[in-house]
């Protein structure tokens, strides 16, 4: 099948699992600005970067991984894989694509909304009256000038005042998990300068970083929203997040607890939700 | 849009075990990344000498073990990528960010200075969180 510019698979990868609006809401966007938006993610699309320790094993992941893309590319034309989550983004352009033939090329979503965010400005006819500290990371800036597309996008949205926050270390909030005092620094700074410039809202960008300050949830005031809800409120949609709910006492339906495995729910996804805040 | 590289190997670990040596020759040790790097101050090693720990850099990329700082700071690895536009060798195709992981996979798997993170319940965990938020339809199309 001949590959189509406006044919798309939206690669969310593994952990963006927690976050099913967010999922979802990419979805729309892409489809509104023109895209045919086919979705991939979860085990079955690692792209093996949480493997490292296991080179054969991960090199054996990004080869299927890399293989389902090129049978999308060529059954369904499919030509562009967009990413969402940093860590996939570079490991397909700097380790996977190396050691795999792949029949595509990569674009972060927030490149594709930016490059019709001409599309996109019309459907923004809600002021969103907040002001929004864009919480920022430096990392993946060698591959897409990710803060300036999301500062960009948020831009339009009539009411919205855009506040840049600190530049942090890392590619997203989860890289710096693993060395003491990191992440919680990063924490700290992000919301002590949203009180500073009298923010009433933290914007996140990617979905670790979400998860992380999610339990910050409405300290001094201010409040956590990733920047596809934003975009979403400014288009009049429903813009809930269940896991912010979650992350500060709320829990899943109980029906959905049964639904998902109760003993898996309790033994692997509750001690997450029920963590402290990381400052 | 990012192009993606053409192959250089038949399978990324023979594409890592190839890249490492080649990196580590592109290498002067000359220390640029390790002071642009920010995780150093996280991992108190700002007055640490950066041409020692760099040449333990191109000591892993070739599967040797390296000096404790250089441990430290390819463990301490967040993917900031202020190394590479810091490198003096970039335009002859020294990619930074790219030796640093590759050192970090050697230092796990390879002189086993760095303990191995294994994390059995990352997949089991999003199974059950995609399990509580999405569709039938959508689990059997997007998974």
């Amino acid at each position: 099948m001949d590959v189509g510019a406006d044919r798309v698979t939206f690669w969310f990868g593994c952990n963006m699992l927690r976050h099913a609006e967010m999922i979802r809401l990419s979805i729309m966007l892409l489809e509104r600005v023109g895209y045919d938006v086919s979705a991939a993610g979860g085990p079955a699309y690692c792209c093996g970067t949480a493997h490292d320790h296991q080179l054969h094993g991960a090199s054996n992941m990004a080869q299927r991984t890399v293989a389902r893309f090129n049978a999308a590319a060529d059954k369904e034309g499919r030509g562009t894989v967009v990413t969402w989550c940093p860590s996939c983004h570079l490991h397909m352009s700097d380790i996977m694509s190396p050691g795999n033939a792949a029949a595509f090329e990569i674009a972060h979503i927030t490149e594709l909304l930016a490059d019709r965010a001409e599309r996109l400005a019309p459907l923004l006819h809600v002021a969103v009256k907040r002001r929004v500290l864009l919480h920022r990371h430096v990392g993946l800036a060698t591959h897409v000038a990710v803060n300036d597309r999301v500062a960009g996008l948020l831009s339009r949205i009539a009411g919205l005042q855009l506040v840049p926050g600190p530049a942090h270390p890392g590619h997203m909030c989860s890289a710096l998990a693993a060395v003491p005092g990191a992440l919680a620094k990063a924490a700290r700074e992000t919301w002590g300068t949203a009180v500073a410039e009298g923010c009433d809202t933290v914007s996140t960008i990617f979905h670790s970083c979400h998860r992380e300050l999610a339990a910050l949830e409405g300290k001094e005031g201010v409040h956590v929203r990733n920047w596809v809800h934003l975009v979403a409120e400014a288009m009049g949609l429903e813009a809930s997040d269940a896991y912010l709910g979650w992350r500060t006492g709320g829990a899943p339906d109980i029906a959905a607890i049964e639904k998902a495995d109760e003993a898996k729910y309790h033994a692997l996804v509750e001690p997450e939700l029920r963590k402290p805040p990381p400052a | 849009m990012t192009k993606l590289k053409t192959p250089r190997a038949e399978t990324t670990e023979a594409f890592l075990a190839k890249a490492g040596p080649e990196l580590a020759a592109l290498c002067t040790a000359c220390g640029a990344c390790f002071a642009a790097c920010p995780m150093v101050d996280h991992i108190g090693l700002r007055a640490a000498d950066g041409k020692a720990a760099t040449q333990g850099l191109r000591r892993l990329a070739l599967g040797q073990a390296a000096p404790a700082e250089t441990i430290a700071w390819v463990g301490a690895c967040a993917k900031s990528g202020l190394c590479v536009a810091a490198c003096p060798e970039k335009d002859a195709g020294l990619d930074a960010m790219l030796l640093v992981r590759i050192a970090k996979q050697q230092a796990l798997n390879t002189t086993h200075q760095l303990p191995a993170k294994q994390d059995p319940t990352l997949f089991p965990r999003v199974k059950i969180f995609a399990r509580l938020q999405l569709s039938d339809e959508e689990l059997r199309e997007w998974m």
